[in-house]
């Protein structure tokens, strides 16, 4: 287990900063630009669980206006980082900062400009679409008016208006990522921090969720998703970073990221996978 | 998954035996590393083996008995256990799905070995075997009575009936599998199955009053009915032996195989319906759309003109729902308050002294009755954060105060929960027509309630545990979280301290001013739930995030 020791101190440990940023001092005295540029920004995120450590001081500082993808196989680390980095898993030591203002010491403040779609995470799943939308709003402290305009426009956009009086449990797991990202989209926040957002949609809301997207990354927001589907991040992103075995092993604009080769043959590479030598199975 | 299916060699078909090894295997995989498991295992067993061997001796002492005494204990006895077990894997849907069927839907196991396989697995476990210790004492009480070979004979029947009563579980879970597996037949199927669970309890009053007032020969003529019933012929057999009613036992001998046959052919054949597994659901109905608006929906008719739409008012019409819209909480809802119906009214015959007078109690006596109920009330929220799982993370990342957050849960049990209870109070004091007890028994309600959630709400806090995400509403954790669970007893005795004042006010102040007591009985319980859930509040504040870690269910 890791010792908790708390957020490290801002004077004393200016970090290295990656992504569009790479090299650039963006700590201690030059805090406001950090507020400028950095929507998202980790230093030294490290959680334990047990005698495991699953992530081991992740840094990271995702742009401003940026569509960032965070790759990793399963286990890397990418569910426990980005709930670290959203307030939902309280780090052993590090900090995360959302557009300047702390997680953990200023919770109120950055979760006002943050939007979440966590995976693996239930939702009030015993109230109709509309409901869980206008419950979000209400509990976002939103204006009643406001909630509803927003929530039957978010209905409609989602084309879940169909679904009616269906409960949210009862959806397909499709409509349920639909109706999770409803929720994080409802109080406009700045940055969109989204857990395995195409994991089990089908093409067609694939699709609707990718224009959704593109539309508010196009709008100045941010977003940050995990995923391991490399054509979709390919497609969708302008910075990557692979993460493997708790760590942040490559980080940048993707076309640098790629070096001219695809993102799949890089992250093979950084993860260190085997590939087939055409050797086994044989018996296949 | 490592099935020790396939350290068997290419070729060879699976074989019952191989089913018990697999479940050897995953439940000593299931206790490794984890010494809370293997503690409360050993004191499963100890526990069990206690009570197998109480019976075991209680039924060999019935050898000494008369034979029509003798008889009485065989059939009761062995219904009893038949019923038990066909019952209680319906009552616990899933309990042991150690070996679920769906998990072998893919393997190349013929159907037949894969029913073998599972009957001889389902042998191999602590209920059977703690089954078979005890209804061994039927045997000694045979040998005892007429002799080695009646013993002989008595044990197999025990065997026989064991099994009757495992293939017959194992046939009806397989046949609701299919049934169950549908969200809205589950959710009635709580209701149901809470209502029989919570009528266990004064169904054992009516056998106990009928059975200090009944005499033997009314039990032997029911018991002569059941020793015909597969329930518990395969119990009786030896005293047809004994007796010398050969043709009867050889009639009672078909009529045990011949059900265990049966049993077993409807198994094989529903077995296919439980391995198709969860795979697919009908899609979902599609129900004309918002009439009002999403914010006017979220809350119900009767709420809206009574709550804001603020956080605190959507937090209220949210839970008031749940405690009806969530099978769990509804489950739990349904025993609590059924239990606070029942202790009251047992406590009030218990003073009455079993004679249906309705006297009703003493005004003390009254007033804790009343008070019991309160309290298991306001304890429905001793584990409030796990009913939701971790969709509490909505709450966390809309920084939710704690302290809205703890109350406006609150509120909307008190909405839900309370009319009934007061309901309840005001039964019991119509029931005995001393309406001059009413104003005491509701002050002590609000009183109790209001500690209790005092209590419950700080418990929730700092010791919440993960319900298993499961489709059966009555599943519980077992080990670790029964131990955390037990907290819940922590919780009722600090209740129970801190509103002790208000019972000793009863006891002196109650029947000269009833009216004081329950001015001051809603001024102790609110004041009390108001700092509880102060303090409850700021512990969420600090401890939140630790709090959804503690109810997220482990994949």
């Amino acid at each position: 287990m890791v010792a908790r020791t708390g957020p490290p101190s801002l004077s004393s440990c200016p970090r290295r900063t990656a992504g569009s940023s790479r090299g650039r001092t963006v700590y201690g005295r030059r805090r406001a630009t950090v507020k400028a540029v950095i929507a998202l920004a980790l230093r030294g995120l490290t959680k334990g669980f047990d005698s495991k450590i699953a992530v081991f001081e992740v840094d990271l500082d995702v742009p401003a206006g940026s569509f960032f993808g965070l790759l990793g196989p399963n286990g890397a680390g990418k569910t426990t980082t980005l709930s670290m980095a959203v307030g939902l898993l309280r780090p052993d030591t590090g900090a995360a900062f959302v557009l300047g203002q702390d997680v953990w010491a200023d919770p109120v403040e950055a979760k006002r400009r943050l939007g979440v779609l966590p995976d693996g995470v239930r939702l009030f799943d015993r109230l109709t679409g509309g409901e869980l939308l206008a419950y979000t709003g209400l509990l976002r402290g939103m204006n009643p008016a406001e909630v509803d305009a927003r929530a039957r426009e978010l209905l409609d956009v989602f084309d879940l208006v169909d679904a009616g009086r269906t409960l949210v449990v009862d959806y397909s797991a499709g409509m349920k990522k639909k109706i999770g990202l409803a929720c994080a989209l409802l109080h406009a926040p700045r940055l969109l921090v989204l857990d395995e957002p195409f994991e089990a949609v089908d093409p067609v809301a694939a699709a609707l969720i990718r224009d959704i997207l593109h539309r508010y990354v196009a709008g100045g927001g941010t977003v940050v998703f995990s995923s391991h589907v490399m054509e979709l991040v390919e497609k969708l992103c302008s910075h990557v970073a692979i993460m493997s075995d708790g760590e942040i092993k490559t980080v940048g604009p993707l076309d640098e990221v790629r070096g001219g080769r695809s993102l799949e043959q890089v992250f093979v590479e950084v993860v260190g996978g085997r590939v087939a030598t055409g050797h086994e199975l044989s018996w296949l | 998954m490592a099935l020790s299916l396939d350290t068997a060699p290419v070729g060879r078909a699976p074989r019952a035996w191989d089913f018990v090894r697999l479940k050897l295997r995953l439940m000593r995989n299931g206790l490794r590393g984890q010494a809370w498991r293997i503690v409360a295992l050993v004191l499963g067993v100890l526990f069990g083996s206690w009570w197998a061997l109480a019976a075991a001796v209680g039924l060999g002492f019935s050898g000494t008995a008369s034979a029509e005494a003798g008889f009485v204990v065989a059939t009761f006895a062995g219904a009893a256990v038949t019923l038990g077990w066909t019952l209680i894997p319906l009552l616990f849907f899933g309990v042991d799905e150690t070996l679920d069927p769906a998990r072998f839907a893919l393997l190349p196991v013929p159907r037949r070995i894969l029913t073998r396989g599972m009957f001889a697995a389902a042998l191999v476990g602590v209920p059977a075997m703690m089954t078979l210790l005890g209804t061994s004492g039927l045997a000694i009480a045979a040998g005892i009575r007429f002799g080695p070979i009646e013993a002989v004979v008595a044990l197999v029947g025990v065997v026989a009936g064991l099994a009757l009563g495992v293939v017959a579980s194992r046939a009806l879970t397989s046949a609701f599998a299919a049934l169950l597996r549908s969200r809205k037949v589950r959710d009635l199927a709580a209701i149901v199955l809470a209502l029989l669970a919570s009528s266990i309890a004064p169904l054992q009053w009516v056998v106990m009053s009928a059975a200090d007032y009944g005499s033997l020969d009314q039990a032997l003529s029911v018991a002569r009915i059941l020793a015909w019933t597969p329930f518990a012929a395969p119990y009786v057999v030896p005293f047809d032996i004994g007796e010398g009613r050969w043709l009867a036992a050889a009639a009672r001998v078909a009529l045990t195989a011949a059900t265990i046959a049966l049993l077993a052919r409807w198994w094989s054949r529903t077995i296919e319906s439980a391995m198709l597994g969860t795979s697919s659901t009908p899609p979902a109905r599609a129900v004309a759309g918002h009439a009002a608006g999403p914010v006017a929906s979220l809350y119900s008719t009767v709420l809206r003109p009574l709550l804001s739409p603020t956080r605190f008012g959507a937090i209220v019409a949210r839970e008031s729902r749940y405690w009806w819209r969530d099978v769990r909480r509804r489950a739990s809802l349904i025993s609590i308050l059924m239990a606070s119906v029942v202790v009251p009214f047992a406590l009030n015959f218990a003073y009455a002294g079993g004679e249906l007078n309705g006297q009703g109690l003493g005004t003390t006596g009254f007033g804790f009755a009343v008070s019991i109920a309160g309290t298991m009330g306001g304890l429905l929220l001793a584990n409030q954060f796990a009913f939701d799982g971790n969709a509490y993370a909505a709450h966390l990342l809309a920084s939710v105060p704690g302290r809205l957050e703890v109350r406006a849960r609150a509120v909307a049990l008190t909405l839900v929960a309370g009319p009934i209870q007061i309901a309840v109070v005001v039964g019991m004091v119509a029931w005995s027509g001393r309406w001059e007890q009413l104003p005491t028994g509701l002050g002590m309600l609000a009183t109790f309630f209001g500690g209790a959630v005092a209590s419950a709400a700080i418990l929730s806090v700092l010791a919440p545990y993960a319900l298993p995400e499961t489709t059966n509403p009555f599943a519980m954790n077992s080990g670790g979280a029964s131990a955390k669970g037990l907290l819940a007893f922590v919780a009722i005795l600090a209740a129970m301290a801190i509103c002790a004042p208000m019972l000793v006010a009863s006891a002196f102040l109650g029947s000269a001013y009833p009216w004081l007591i329950l001015v001051i009985g809603i001024a102790y319980g609110g004041t009390v739930a108001w700092l509880g859930t102060l303090v409850a509040g700021a512990i969420l504040d600090r401890r939140g995030p630790e709090v959804l870690m503690a109810v997220t269910p482990r994949r």
